[in-house]
């Protein structure tokens, strides 16, 4: 209980990282939940690790040009490298799923081992270890500033609007697209309209909580809000509440073990998974038995 | 064909760009009841697909309106077609086919939730609302889907091969159905099918895919045997 009283106070020391977490926590499963639904998993994985090496791009390219000085800003240009590769992969995947052969697996399997060793090559060059980002491409959830905060909450509050306000085309392009084009949906504009809300919240995200947190939190509350709820209208709100009460209590728990948050979050929501699913397993034999 | 809801002029359809089917000319006019037949592989989909503007066309010109505004399409895909992972249940699936006439920004609210169960109730279904999509069998999936089309209040319903993977009872209580819903109803049908027996009581006029052509006639004189006969032997020998 003092543990609870200590982590809600106003003056928590750790506070942003806190609400970081929350906020990622809360918001990440809905964007997921689109995902999972249409079989896009692997997405989940490449994405964050493309984000990741847009982070490490752009410090290198700070210290290439700029004789290896400190950047002013360092959220700014990681955002800026983040962002920009981002969506630059996710414009093209969306244009080899039009004209390429090779199955989305594939595609999305060379983008993650590219963007993968990409990153790693790039930390690993003299060039960025001087000036640090190490911490934040592992995704250090502990320091947060306030205005990076205030960045990630206004960001992903325009997500949840668009995600609302744009629900029935996105569940429409997502479940049926004969059905929607039949319509006389722009089924590549709502397409692009997903993408564009699934790039945001990872090159946001990646930022403040790192690619595992990311894809953690994108996959495993939809799976779980999946298999606990009957119905596509109250799956989005479950997985979100799932998100949000696993960032609260691995926080809670990183916390008093002095354990890294992130990794503790992703862990707790893997556990709270296998629980679901071990538990209705043998539900299921009970029944069968009786 | 100006009163058509839906024409061909001389269209080309296909894949990829490369013609399937040329030189298509055809109306579907209101309150027609037509079957589209043909062997596997010879179109029949495409030219379902390219009437709902699905498929567009490589060449020609596809019409599709009702004064003055874009037709409504009832469209029903091939149960097996719609692999769900969302878990969806009956009453969410037939709901989506209110979709298309909801403006952008706004849900689904009481009124679409009532019209889909009515829908459902209309094709005997409506026990099956709370249960998951996926895990209904083929007749039951079949309903639902018909349902949905209903749900989107069409000006013409397009079915492809709605009577596939389904039962003898299930398939004859769909034909009666949608008989029911042509004669009483005056709603516009056509639907693409291989079984040329269970159609026969239904449609009023049969359009034969053959190569590369559509013959059109009365269902008395195109399911004739000899008829049918002709066509399939003149496409198994090329």
């Amino acid at each position: 209980m003092s543990l609870l009283l200590e982590i809600l106070s106003p003056d928590f020391l750790l506070r942003n990282a806190l609400y970081g977490g929350l906020i990622i926590g809360f918001v990440a499963p809905l964007v997921g939940v689109y995902l999972v639904g249409r079989r896009m998993i692997f997405l989940g994985v490449a994405l964050p690790q493309v984000s990741t090496a847009g982070v490490a791009g752009a410090f290198f390219w700070h210290a290439l040009f700029h004789r290896h000085e400190h950047p002013e800003g360092d959220f700014w240009l990681a955002l800026s490298g983040s962002t920009v590769f981002t969506l630059a992969a996710i414009l093209a995947l969306a244009v080899w799923e039009n004209r390429s052969r090779a199955r989305a697996e594939e595609r999305t399997g060379v983008l993650y081992a590219f963007a993968g060793a990409l990153s790693l090559l790039l930390v690993a060059s003299d060039r960025i270890a001087e000036i640090g980002i190490l911490g934040l491409l592992k995704g250090e959830i502990i320091a947060i500033p306030t205005d990076e905060l205030l960045v990630l909450a206004v960001g992903y509050a325009v997500i949840v609007a668009a995600l609302w306000l744009f629900k029935k085309d996105l569940l429409l392009v997502s479940v049926d697209r004969d059905l929607a084009r039949s319509f006389g949906k722009k089924v590549l504009v709502w397409d692009l309209v997903l993408y564009l809300i699934i790039g945001t919240t990872i090159s946001l995200g990646v930022l403040l909580a790192g690619p595992l947190v990311m894809f953690g939190f994108l996959i495993v509350p939809p799976l779980i809000a999946g298999r606990l709820t009957t119905g596509i209208r109250h799956l989005p709100l479950a997985a979100s509440l799932f998100g949000g009460l696993t960032a609260f209590v691995g926080f809670a728990v990183s916390y008093k073990l002095d354990w890294p948050m992130g990794p503790t979050d992703v862990a707790l929501v893997c556990v709270v998974l296998t629980l679901v699913v071990t538990t209705q397993t043998v539900l299921g034999w009970l029944r069968r038995a009786s | 064909m100006n009163d058509a809801l839906v024409s061909f002029e001389d269209v080309a359809l296909g894949y990829d760009g490369t013609p399937v089917l040329e030189g298509l000319t055809l109306a579907v006019r209101p309150g027609d009841c037509l079957a589209l037949l043909g062997p596997n592989g010879c179109g029949k989909s495409t030219i379902l697909k390219a009437m709902a503007g699905i498929v567009p066309p490589i060449r020609g010109i596809v019409r599709s309106t009702l004064d003055g505004r874009p037709v409504r399409f009832g469209y029903v895909p091939q149960q097996e077609t719609l692999d769900l992972v969302f878990p969806m249940t009956a009453a969410e699936v037939v709901e989506m086919g209110t979709y298309g006439r909801l403006p952008l920004g706004r849900h689904v609210g009481r009124t679409e939730r009532a019209q889909a169960l009515t829908c459902l109730e209309q094709v005997g279904a409506a026990e099956l609302r709370r249960r998951l999509f996926h895990t209904l069998s083929g007749g039951q999936k079949q309903r639902v889907l018909v349902a949905r089309a209903l749900a989107a209040e069409p000006d013409l319903l397009l079915l492809d091969e709605p009577l596939n993977g389904i039962d003898a009872p299930t398939a004859a209580a769909i034909l009666t159905l949608l008989g029911r819903l042509n004669s009483e109803q005056g709603m516009t049908i056509l639907l693409v099918t291989h079984h040329l027996g269970g159609v026969r009581d239904v449609i009023r006029e049969a359009i034969w895919v053959h190569a590369g052509k559509l013959l059109r006639g009365p269902a008395s004189t195109m399911l004739a045997p000899e008829q049918v006969r002709t066509i399939i032997e003149e496409d198994f020998l090329s």
